[in-house]
């Protein structure tokens, strides 16, 4: 934003005083809605200002007030209507708006049977012969009739629709003096400047063509078919959500391979949620494949293992590639011999294992989450409370990521068994494999094989729809309580790779040690789906995949997709387990960015699946208030990061809701 | 916020026949209905050649565009013409920022109901600076009708539908019905003044004077 | 006796539509369609495009009718005009010897052959005859003063098959507030409901001419079911126009209509018939002379 001549395109004013009087005499007792306004620069928090000025208007009668409340994007009817529907209004006989028309429509129809009064007029930016002016998602001047007949390429780019009083389409009216137009002297004639546009590109104002607008179009059953299309789009699953281009043509069709194994492993102490494993060898250690290098601290903690055979070469710091920062790892130098640890021995069934044998297992061959939120499986898989249904999470709704995909097609029947354990371990029966409609594929592999008591459930896609609060809202309609966890509502969400690990672990008695990885993105000569050794370093991958040797400047690496995964800042980073993918993208020519303001456009609002309002944590951010981020319940929010990819302003939220969250786990503790 | 549709063809191709083209093309305020694969598909077939074709979303921002137009300047420069595939308000900007240069769109623009606030609803506002929602039980007959009309129905009502598009209720019945609920048909006998176009213009004709 | 003082009067009423050409051969108007009847009806309604349809306007054909010594019923709609035109032929109107004048919102140009043109609607049927009235009164509708002022009989339309009835009554009477003399009604095919509305509007003291559109076919009838608002043609008149023999169909037709104008009459003031191109107004008129 450049800060000259942007807009406050705020919707409307109080009502003239006479009017707001005639309303408030006939009124007793009166509840009071007012919108905080969209579409302007969001520098400070001005709630109060309408109602200030409605207090100051009304003198005694503001008495008859008996209660207000501010809503952000009163039009948002679905946010908006849980917030007014769980108001107490029987003391009231009537509910005062201060909204646009929108605003108001909506709150009268919701509240039918109660008056509703609007208390604001809706402002004008159009003139009255083009209609209404839209303006863009930014705070720009340049506006748009929406007319449906563009005549921008007629006029050098100037429009006489909008600029024009008398929306002229042949040339100027007679009425422009010294270029100024005849209705406000002030400003210039459109006509004018539209003859001054043509000769800077040097062409000639012609006006050959007699133009007459067609005013049945956009014809109203359009606009109906369209606005109903974007609704049901939008609404589709679950409120909130993008549909970001999915990419995922580029490998979905890739086998998975054997990634080549690497010279040298790069290990780290830290592959899961909670503390991290204590180094089981020292330098100058030979260790197997398989074998156990580090030992789980504590209940939420597991083991780590090496990928590889070798020589043990340094235990040292390397950038951490999810929590970006220097984290210890356990290097190990590649000898090729390939000689399996002597605790990988595999067995027939599960069926002989108790259910403890079975999560100790689990434990031990350091499973733990494989979508990358990477919380030890075995904790998960005893809960303190009764769990009656299972979800195997197969949507990957990431774009690019093809990895979970690809195990489905290629993996069924271990995936089967995986689950047969879990369901052993939980006790549970009701199991439920959630994929999304892009995966057919997956499904047909894995319909193939199921029985009874196990449903694939083929969503429409969505993001962030592998989200394990959205997706028990989709399948089973339950609400995840604020703070809680799925075993809250009786659920168990496992992702469909970590089933397979469970499979690996319990039956061929691998521990973690290879994953299944997508590598995809842009400028890349082998692009694909591989098992990858843990530990192998994102340079072998580049100098694999990648054309040319090196990374160009131009672009990034993520570990992950591109909405949720981590940007990478060194390429001696290794995998680890909860990395599902490597893309390589072009950086955006204009990144996020902290410094950007706010302008109130409620996108956020519309794309948080957790029913947030984001762009309170860039504001407060922003001005460091972290304590305020934390009123507007920062801690529900699951990072999916639509609120970041849909800002119009370009504000990298996630970066401030991450700080938020922090603050806010600190002060519990405090 | 707005959405946008293809030109026909026959109404953009002789514009750039023969020319070297950069496009720009917006993504759209993301999550509208924007015919981004048919943009591509009409791209990628194209004869001209293309000196550069930048992607971006809210190509209505003129930080973001600015951005662009400094890193494609050669390609833009090299370009007989700029082709936009964007909204009105992008184009313009766009326009704007290449004064010299030939910018041409490839989109017509409409608005749909709901869009003066967030997002497509079946609410829609026209700002008409006067709002008539309290006569009217909150049901808007500005833009549900489409005659306006402030004064009650007109004959062409069918079974509660209107004349223009029988699919839809006639607003005044609507309007009818829930004053009847509130118990205050008595609204309807007030004779309401036509609307006041002079405070669009006004408002509009102020509003641009700050901006220049 | 002049239209307005015929209201006055308590006589039954006849009036009857012409529509203006879409082109310029006035004598098909005047000639064909007005001069046969002169005499036998009370007044001619000159219809203002109709169905959205570009034709002949409706002032200059009032004009030439009353020039004739034939009572002509202005029609005026507020879908083309806005508030300054309107008045504006309203002024001229009067400059051009017509005194009668109904005001209608008028049909959407969606629904004429026009569909692209800008609709206008300024004002409102109601706002109309309001602003009317205020020209009678020496004044414009912003107040300003006349020079001269016009005298109108103002009428206004209302529709007695409408649904919720109560919706149009309100409106009536907001229209007659607003200054509607006489009403002409949508066309009536149920005499039932239309002497329900009729007990209902008896109250507002305003004559009503209850309108009656002769049927050319069992077509025709269906099409208006389906499609025009308040018009339900009752399944016997269908089945007797589906049997009539093409040569019987005007009889039949004729025979319906004297039926309804019997009903009509003991239950409002005239009768308003629309014959929508059907060339045979003056048999009707004549049977209903025996009616």
């Amino acid at each position: 934003m450049d800060g000259t001549n942007l807009i406050d395109y705020t919707k409307f004013r109080l009502k003239p005083e006479e009017e707001i009087q005639e309303i408030f005499g006939v009124v007793a007792h009166i509840f009071i809605v007012y919108c905080n306004k969209c579409y302007k620069k969001f520098e400070r928090e001005d709630k109060e200002e309408e109602h200030n000025k409605l207090l100051k208007i009304l003198g005694e009668d503001a008495g008859k007030i008996v209660g207000q409340i501010g809503v952000d994007f009163l039009c948002n009817d679905f946010l908006s209507s849980k917030e007014l529907l769980s108001l107490d209004l029987s003391d009231c006989d009537g509910v005062g708006v201060i909204s646009c028309g929108i605003g108001v429509q909506f709150t009268a129809q919701l509240l039918e049977g109660k008056p509703v009064y609007a208390l604001a007029d809706s402002m004008q930016s159009a003139n009255p012969t083009s209609g209404v002016a839209y303006h863009g998602i930014s705070l720009e001047s340049e506006k748009c009739a929406g007319c449906d007949q563009c005549y921008l390429n007629l006029t050098g780019g100037v429009c006489p629709i909008i600029n024009c009083p008398k929306g002229l389409l042949n040339g100027p009216c007679g009425g422009a003096k010294n270029g100024k137009c005849e209705v406000n002297p002030n400003i210039e004639c459109v006509w004018g400047e539209i003859y001054e546009r043509f000769e800077k590109q040097g062409r000639k104002l012609t006006l050959e063509s007699v133009q007459i607008r067609d005013y049945s179009k956009p014809s109203l059953k359009l606009k109906k078919t369209l606005s109903l299309q974007n609704q049901n789009l939008r609404s589709e699953g679950f409120y909130g959500g993008l549909h970001p281009l999915e990419k995922k043509e580029q490998t979905k069709d890739k086998r998975l391979e054997s990634f080549p194994e690497p010279e040298v492993a790069v290990i780290f102490l830290s592959q899961h949620t909670g503390k991290r494993a204590k180094p089981s060898v020292k330098v100058g250690d030979k260790v197997k494949v398989g074998q156990q290098i580090g030992e789980a601290d504590g209940f939420v903690s597991v083991p780590i293992h090496s990928s590889i055979s070798g020589k043990v070469i340094s235990i040292e710091e390397r950038i951490h590639p999810a929590l970006k920062r220097k984290e210890p790892a356990i290097i190990i130098k590649n000898d090729r011999e390939n000689q399996l640890d002597s605790s990988i021995q595999p067995r027939k069934d599960f069926e002989s294992l108790s259910r403890e044998n079975l999560l100790e297992i689990i434990k031990e061959k350091g499973i733990v989450g494989l979508g990358g939120a990477m919380f030890p499986t075995h904790v998960k898989l005893s809960p303190p409370k009764k769990i009656d249904s299972l979800i195997v999470n197969g949507c990957e709704c990431e774009p690019y990521l093809n990895s979970d995909n690809r195990i489905m097609i290629e993996y069924p029947e271990e995936i089967l068994t995986g689950i047969k354990i879990v369901q052993k371990t939980l006790q549970v029966n009701k199991v439920f494999i959630a994929v999304e409609g892009n995966k057919p594929e997956a499904v047909a592999s894995l319909g193939n094989l199921v029985k009874t008591n196990i449903e694939i459930v083929s969503l429409k896609t969505k993001y962030p729809q592998g989200a394990e609060k959205v997706l028990i809202k989709r399948i089973l309609n339950r609400d995840v309580p604020e703070k809680g966890l799925p075993l809250d509502v009786g659920v168990v969400v496992l992702n469909v790779s970590t089933i397979f690990a469970i499979y690996q672990a319990v039956i061929e008695g691998i521990p973690l040690i290879q994953r299944a990885i997508t590598v995809s993105g842009e400028n890349l000569s082998k692009p694909g789906n591989y098992l990858v050794k843990l530990g192998t370093p994102f340079r072998d991958i580049v100098h694999y995949c990648m054309k040319g040797e090196k990374l160009p400047n131009k672009y990034e690496l993520k570990m992950g997709g591109p909405i949720m995964g981590i940007s990478q800042l060194s390429l001696d980073s290794g995998v680890i387990k909860g990395m599902t993918g490597l893309t390589v993208l072009r950086k955006p020519i204009v990144e996020v960015s902290e410094e950007r303001d706010c302008i109130r456009c409620g996108r956020c609002v519309e794309a948080c699946p957790m029913s947030l309002y984001p762009f309170y944590y860039a504001f407060y951010g922003k001005r460091g208030e972290l304590e305020k981020a934390v009123k507007f319940k920062v801690e529900n929010c699951i990072e999916c990061g639509c609120c970041e990819v849909i800002c119009s302003s370009k504000i990298s939220i996630l970066g401030f809701i991450k700080q938020e969250k922090e603050y806010a786990r600190n002060s519990i503790k405090a | 916020m707005l959405v946008t549709q293809l030109k026909p063809e026959e109404e953009v191709l002789p514009k750039i026949s023969g020319k070297r083209l950069f496009i720009f093309e917006c993504l759209g305020c993301k999550e509208l209905y924007f015919p981004k694969e048919e943009v591509g598909k009409f791209v990628d077939s194209l004869k001209e050649e293309i000196t550069g074709r930048a992607i971006l979303d809210y190509l209505c921002n003129r930080e973001f565009v600015k951005a662009y137009v400094g890193e494609y300047s050669k390609e833009i420069e090299g370009a007989d013409l700029v082709l936009v595939f964007s909204c009105g308000v992008g184009t313009q900007v766009v326009s704007s920022l290449l004064e010299s240069k030939l910018v041409y769109t490839g989109c017509d623009t409409l608005y749909l109901n709901g869009f003066q606030g967030l997002s497509a609803r079946n609410f829609n506002c026209n700002q008409c600076g006067q709002c008539y929602l309290n006569y009217t039980a909150g049901i808007c007959p500005i833009t549900n009708c489409p005659k306006g009309l402030l004064n009650g129905p007109c004959g062409g009502t069918k079974d509660g539908k209107c004349e223009v598009d029988p699919e839809a209720d006639c607003a005044w019945v609507l309007i009818y019905k829930r004053l009847e609920k509130l118990g205050k048909l008595d609204t309807l006998t007030e004779i309401l003044s036509p609307r006041d176009y002079s405070k669009n213009i006004t408002e509009y004709l102020s509003q641009k004077e700050g901006v220049k | 006796m002049n239209f307005s003082e015929k209201l006055e009067s308590g006589k039954f009423l006849v009036t009857c539509e012409v529509a203006p050409i879409k082109g310029v051969n006035i004598a098909k108007v005047l000639d064909e369609e007005a001069e046969p009847l002169r005499g036998k009806v009370d007044g001619f309604n000159v219809t203002d495009m109709q169905s959205s349809v570009m034709r002949l306007g409706s002032l200059p054909v009032c004009h030439l009718l009353a020039q004739r010594g034939l009572e002509p019923i202005f029609q005026i709609t507020c879908r083309d005009r806005n508030g300054i035109a309107l008045q504006s032929d309203l002024l001229s109107a009067y400059v051009l010897g017509i005194r009668n004048v109904l005001v209608l919102t008028g049909d959407y140009v969606t629904l004429g052959d026009h569909p692209e043109t800008k609709p206008v609607f300024d004002l409102d049927s109601v706002s109309l005859l309001k602003v009317a009235s205020t020209l009678t009164e020496g004044k414009d509708m912003k107040g300003n003063e006349l020079d001269g002022k016009p005298e109108f009989c103002l009428g206004a339309v209302v529709n007695p098959g409408y649904d919720p009835v109560e919706l149009q009554l309100i409106k009536m009477e907001k229209k007659i507030r607003a200054g509607a003399k006489f009403f002409q009604t949508q066309a009536i095919y149920d005499l039932e409901t239309f002497e329900k509305f009729m007990k209902e509007a008896e109250k507002f003291k305003v004559p009503v001419l209850g309108g009656i559109i002769p049927l050319k076919s069992a077509g025709m009838a269906k099409y208006m079911n389906e499609h025009i608002a308040g018009i339900s043609v009752p399944e016997k008149y269908i089945r007797m126009m589906a049997e009539a023999k093409k040569e019987e169909r005007v009889k039949t037709s004729i025979q319906i209509s004297v039926e309804l104008i019997r009903g009509i009459k003991s239950l409002c003031r005239g009768v308003h018939i629309m014959p929508m191109g059907w060339k045979h107004a003056l048999e009707l008129l004549a049977a209903t002379e025996l009616a």
